[in-house]
């Protein structure tokens, strides 16, 4: 640690001061207890002041639920307590773990914390782990750093008991497996069990799930959990997403721009908000359980830079409440009358709130958009895109120089849909599953694939020459996920936007005119054509992305995870860009996309995959109100819905392991390795799906419908595979958690 | 491993096997011994000449393919890489400069690794400041500085290291005195020979050794498995000798494989200069001499070289990164 450092409130603050931080610190049990801290990094740009006066107390059990974008100052907080910030930090204020300064103690002496009473678990899980040491190694060194005396049997047995308590399946064999024979899931439960190994007090978690696909997050979520159980520790669990801490915190930070601009406890923060930030933050995040159809609350701007002290509320410059009162200095972080230690840091926070507060009307959010297909029948729309069929198989080959093919990846295994005009058909599934696949296949539109893919009426089994891949490809473009990495940062915005349009032929003053109207149709100011990419932020590079698809008028755009690279904040207003184009323009849509808030808000269809094949089809509020596919099922159950009392309550299916390798695919239902239902089924039933493969079929209209109507009820919008859809889900799968566990103080 | 191990050295011995052959090939059809032959004084007849090189087992009349044949038979059967145009016997010639240069370039890529991978471990523990910059400031000076200029440098040093001292410590040419008993005598004129060649081309070497290894290093002291490391309990430093520097071998070892090559392809510049007549030296005269076997053999010896080199860099990658014992 840098000699700059401060040794707590004794070197660098003066005597007034110093009362003040002992005041502050004064009477608590906190196990954990944060006064006034601030961090600031020396950069070749000067000052920046990343952590502005970060206060909490963490008593014994509770968790503490740090909120906000990236670049808020979560992670710095966190390695500021753990005494792991690089020595150009300077850090002040006061961290004290049961009353004992952390601050200014040398690197040496926090080791004595670090790893025993304090703990920590990060993000990346991939390269978290020492890749040339086996996890049984790194387990132990934990335990064998404080505790030098324990014997090597008693390490090994605890190591063994701690990958069981994280659930890895066969802990005693798995100790010699090396990190990278582990799944980022599996990876990040070793991450848990090293943090836990000398049973701390308090347990940091950084972003811990962020990495992980949903059903695996659900997985590391509920170790999580167990842990504290087990532990007793207090939890420090910081996320941007505030579905995750819904959960499972008592008590809510919310940051921005390295301060905290509101605290309290769970609930007052997501029903009572009084920051526009958080309204706008619960706001911008579309619920995956809710059905009605509202536009997202979109945050315009971006977070402040760090670099300049702010004068004002730093939120000012994107707050709809601003005023000039805001603009008099920062305001403090003060309580809200009414609340439960409820704190915020806004001058109006008092008028912010009661019923008739609406953030759409505060953040006026833009109206429901409604396309003119939207009224006509789905039959009778024309198809944009159809698949009939389509494989992709890869082989896999083993041997340097002898290659030996030793099976068969079916990353996509028959898919067949259609999209018709006007319409968002959506693709989910976990990552691995076959989407990208998918993408890829329908983009590469040659006549030898296996199975027929139909765009604007051109059969890829006709495109034999240049001019029909060239109309086929006017009927389609494509949106990637990454902004920065898509759009060439030699290139204006001027040169991005008039490529396509000169390779169809345009002349230049028509050029001229369609990407003014482009910049317009997307948000952006017509004048800043001739900047360069990296001038823009990630959601306006994202709009660059979406005005250069929509150039040549396609009729179906392809979105690969199109939001999943942006901030919550950011992402809002370009979910609700999409939406409007898609009603204006009448665009179809197809998405890919691993967070089912958002294909939920803006598809009218959805597919779910599973190992290469559809498991689930349909109508999307059919399918997500009413899932029929076990598989569909724990993946909606996986997602968490920021809403702290429907989650302490909800009983969720966590479903175990990874998704297996498409190679040992079983022979009949794909799913039957993790199935819930399957795991409860009696023998004779469990022979069916290991041997028959599910069709996908429609689901029967009830047969009370069918017994009103007197003609047949043609079937719903919805089919799915699965033999037992009615079947008892395996109690093992299945979590509710104690409401007693999280009741908040 | 043994297996893996084995399987490595099967697939080497094809490669050796393929590329010795088509440098047969090659040499074979645009060597002419014949024709250095014919511009000796008196001029030979065409049919003495013949007669001669038929003898030496390098008729010019048979086919490429016919003396292909040959050549491989006489290795196969008797281990034998045939004659010279002057008649040498390649197996002798060879057995002596192999020993020479062997001699030569062991002790230096042995201290080249340990000092270069030594020096990049301490420059990196002491980022930017002052030795750090002055070694890795010299790692870049050789590995610019063009070898035999660096040579011809060293030799200078040790030329003035004689002068100054008025006695001669230090031999710049040659392996050995001649006539030497065996004995102590022989062992310290033993070492006044090797000491300039083997100090010149270490100082040369480790350059590039040092440079990687630094920077390999640094490149994993912020990487997140030490962040973890230190949030068991570790401090930095005990973090870093205990997790990243052993990941930091990795690439090191790797490279092994090229470097050994290197220093051997790039030797007969130091052969050349310290007049040490090793194999080197001899591919360069066995093209100027149309010598086709002796070419053939140096292009076999260097493919063993690099096979040597790759197969000791699969060792020692294997030994720092158990990863890849176990697939
Ligand atoms: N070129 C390839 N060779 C072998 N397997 C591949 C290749 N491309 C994708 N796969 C496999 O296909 C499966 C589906 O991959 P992908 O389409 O990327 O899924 P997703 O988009 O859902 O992440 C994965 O198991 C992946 O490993
Ligand atoms: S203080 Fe003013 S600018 Fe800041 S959040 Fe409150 S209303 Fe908005
Ligand atoms: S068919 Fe059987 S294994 Fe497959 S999803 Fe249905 S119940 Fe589960
Ligand atoms: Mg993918």
């Amino acid at each position: 640690m840098s000699s700059e450092t401060t040794a707590g409130p004794a070197e660098s603050t003066g005597p007034v001061e110093r009362l003040h931080i002992a005041g502050l610190h004064a009477a608590t049990d906190a196990v954990l207890s944060v006064r006034d801290l601030n961090v600031r990094f020396n950069t070749e740009n000067g000052v920046v002041h990343a952590v502005r006066g970060v206060d909490f107390d963490l008593l014994p059990g509770k968790t503490l639920g740090i909120v906000g974008e990236s670049g808020s100052g979560k992670s710095v907080t966190s390695l500021a307590i753990m005494g792991l910030l690089p020595a150009t930090a300077e850090i002040s204020g006061s961290v004290r773990l049961k009353g004992r300064e952390l601050l200014g103690l040398s690197d040496k002496a926090m080791c004595e914390y670090r790893g025993n009473e304090l703990a920590m678990v990060f993000q990346d899980p991939l390269s978290s782990l020492t890749p040339v040491y086996t996890v049984g190694t790194q387990i132990t060194e934990a335990l064998t750093i404080h505790n030098p005396t324990m014997s090597r049997q008693a390490k090994e047995a605890r190591a063994v008991e701690l990958l069981a308590m994280v659930g890895i399946p066969s802990p005693k064999d798995r100790l010699r497996a090396f990190p990278h024979e582990f799944s980022g899931g599996m990876r990040q439960r070793v991450m848990i069990a090293i943090a836990i190994a000398n049973n701390p007090r308090v347990l940091i978690a950084d972003e811990p799930t962020t990495a992980l696909d949903v059903t695996i997050q659900a997985q590391v979520l509920e170790v999580l959990h167990r842990a504290q159980e087990e532990t007793g520790a207090a939890v420090v669990m910081i996320t941007h997403d505030l579905g995750v801490v819904a959960g499972m915190a008592d008590e809510i930070m919310v940051m921005y721009a390295g301060k905290p601009v509101e605290t309290g406890e769970v609930d007052e923060i997501y029903y009572n908000p009084r920051m526009p930030y958080t309204m706008g933050l619960l706001g911008a995040v579309p619920r995956v359980d809710v059905a009605e159809k509202t536009s997202l609350v979109p945050i315009e701007g971006m977070p402040p830079n760090l670099l300049h002290q702010p004068t004002g509320c730093s939120f000012a410059p994107r707050c709809p409440l601003v005023s000039d009162a805001c603009l008099a200095g920062e305001p403090a972080l003060a309580p809200v009358a009414g609340g439960v230690q409820h704190r915020a840091a806004c001058i109006k926070a008092e008028s912010l709130g009661g019923a008739d507060v609406d953030v759409q009307d505060v953040f006026a959010a833009p109206p429901v958009p409604v396309s003119r297909f939207d009224s006509i029948p789905r039959t009778e729309r024309s198809t944009v895109l159809q698949l009939k069929d389509v494989r992709k198989h890869f082989p896999l080959t083993r041997g340097a120089l002898f290659k030996r093919r030793i099976g068969t990846v079916k990353a996509v295994d028959g898919l067949s849909f259609d999209i018709r005009e006007g319409e968002c058909f959506s693709i989910v599934g976990e990552s691995g599953s076959g989407k990208t696949t998918t993408l890829l296949e329908i983009m590469e539109f040659h006549k030898d694939q296996d199975g027929e893919v139909v765009i604007g009426g051109i059969s890829n089994k006709q495109a034999v020459d240049a001019k029909t891949k060239s109309a086929m490809r006017r009927e389609l473009q494509m949106v990637f996920q990454d902004p920065t990495g898509a759009l060439d940062p030699r290139f204006t915005v001027y040169e991005v936007l008039a490529e396509p349009l000169q390779n169809v032929g345009m002349d230049r003053p028509a050029i001229r005119k369609r990407i003014m109207e482009l910049m317009k149709l997307v948000g952006l100011q017509p004048d800043h054509v001739n900047r360069f990419p990296n001038q823009f932020s990630g959601g306006q590079r994202q709009r660059i992305g979406i005005a250069r698809a929509l150039a040549v008028n396609p009729k179906l755009v392809v979105l690969d995870e199109p939001v999943s690279a942006l901030d919550v904040s950011v992402q809002a207003g370009v979910i609700n860009l999409l939406d409007k184009l898609r009603a204006e323009l009448g665009l179809s849509y197809l998405l890919v996309a691993h967070d089912l808030s958002v294909v939920r808000h803006i598809s009218n269809r959805v597919a779910v995959m599973y190992l290469g094949k559809i498991v689930e089809i349909g109508e999307v509020d059919r399918v997500f109100d009413n899932p029929r596919h076990p598989y569909t099922r724990a993946l909606l159950s996986a997602i968490p819905v920021p809403d702290p009392q429907l989650e302490r309550t909800r009983e969720r299916i966590i479903l175990q392991g990874d998704l297996p390798s498409p190679l040992d695919a079983p022979k009949g239902c794909n799913f039957a390795t993790r199935c819930p239902v399957f795991a409860a089924l009696p023998p004779a039933k469990q022979e069916k799906c290991l041997t028959l493969e599910p069709p996908l079929e429609p689901v029967a209209p009830s047969a009370a419908t069918q017994a009103l109507e007197a003609a047949p009820v043609p079937s719903p919008d919805q089919r799915f595979a699965c033999f037992f859809p009615d079947g008892e889900l395996d109690e093992d799968m299945l979590v509710v958690h104690e409401p007693a566990d999280h009741h908040a103080p | 491993m043994l297996k893996y191990l084995a399987r490595r050295g099967i697939t080497y011995l094809v490669m050796i096997f393929l590329t010795t052959s088509a440098g047969y090939f090659l040499a074979v059809s645009t060597l002419k011994p014949a024709l250095l032959e014919q511009e000796r004084i008196p001029r030979p007849t065409p049919e003495q000449v013949a007669t001669s090189m038929r003898l030496k087992g390098l008729d010019p009349e048979l086919s490429p393919w016919e003396r292909y044949v040959e050549w491989l038979t006489a290795i196969v059967t008797r281990w034998d890489w045939g004659r010279s145009p002057n008649g040498a016997f390649i197996n002798a010639e060879f057995g002596d400069r192999v020993w020479i240069s062997t001699r030569l370039f062991l002790a230096s890529i042995i201290l080249t690794l340990i000092i270069g991978v030594a020096l990049g471990v301490y420059s990196a523990a002491r980022q930017y400041k002052f030795q750090d910059r002055v070694i890795t400031s010299y790692s870049y000076l050789a590995y610019i500085v063009p070898a035999p200029i660096a040579y011809f440098l060293v030799q200078l040093g040790a030329i003035n290291i004689n002068e100054t001292v008025g006695q001669r410590i230090f031999f710049v040419t040659g392996i050995s005195t001649p006539g030497m008993e065996p004995g102590w005598e022989q062992f310290v004129d033993m070492l006044a020979h090797y000491a300039v060649p083997t100090i010149a081309i270490t100082l040369v070497g480790w350059g590039s050794y040092q440079i990687a290894q630094r920077q390999y290093l640094l490149d994993n002291v912020n990487a997140d498995f030490v962040r973890t490391a230190r949030a068991k309990g570790l401090t930095r430093n005990q973090a870093i000798t205990r997790h990243a520097l052993r990941v930091s071998f990795i690439p090191v070892a790797q490279s092994i494989a090229f470097t050994i090559p290197a220093i051997f392809a790039g030797g007969f510049f130091a052969e050349k200069i310290f007049a040490w007549p090793g194999v080197g030296s001899w591919s360069i005269d066995a093209i100027s001499l149309q010598d086709v076997n002796a070419a053939t053999a140096t292009l076999a010896y260097g493919s063993v070289i690099f096979a040597l080199g790759a197969i000791l860099a699969d060792f020692a990658t294997t030994l720092v990164d158990p990863r890849v014992r176990v697939q």
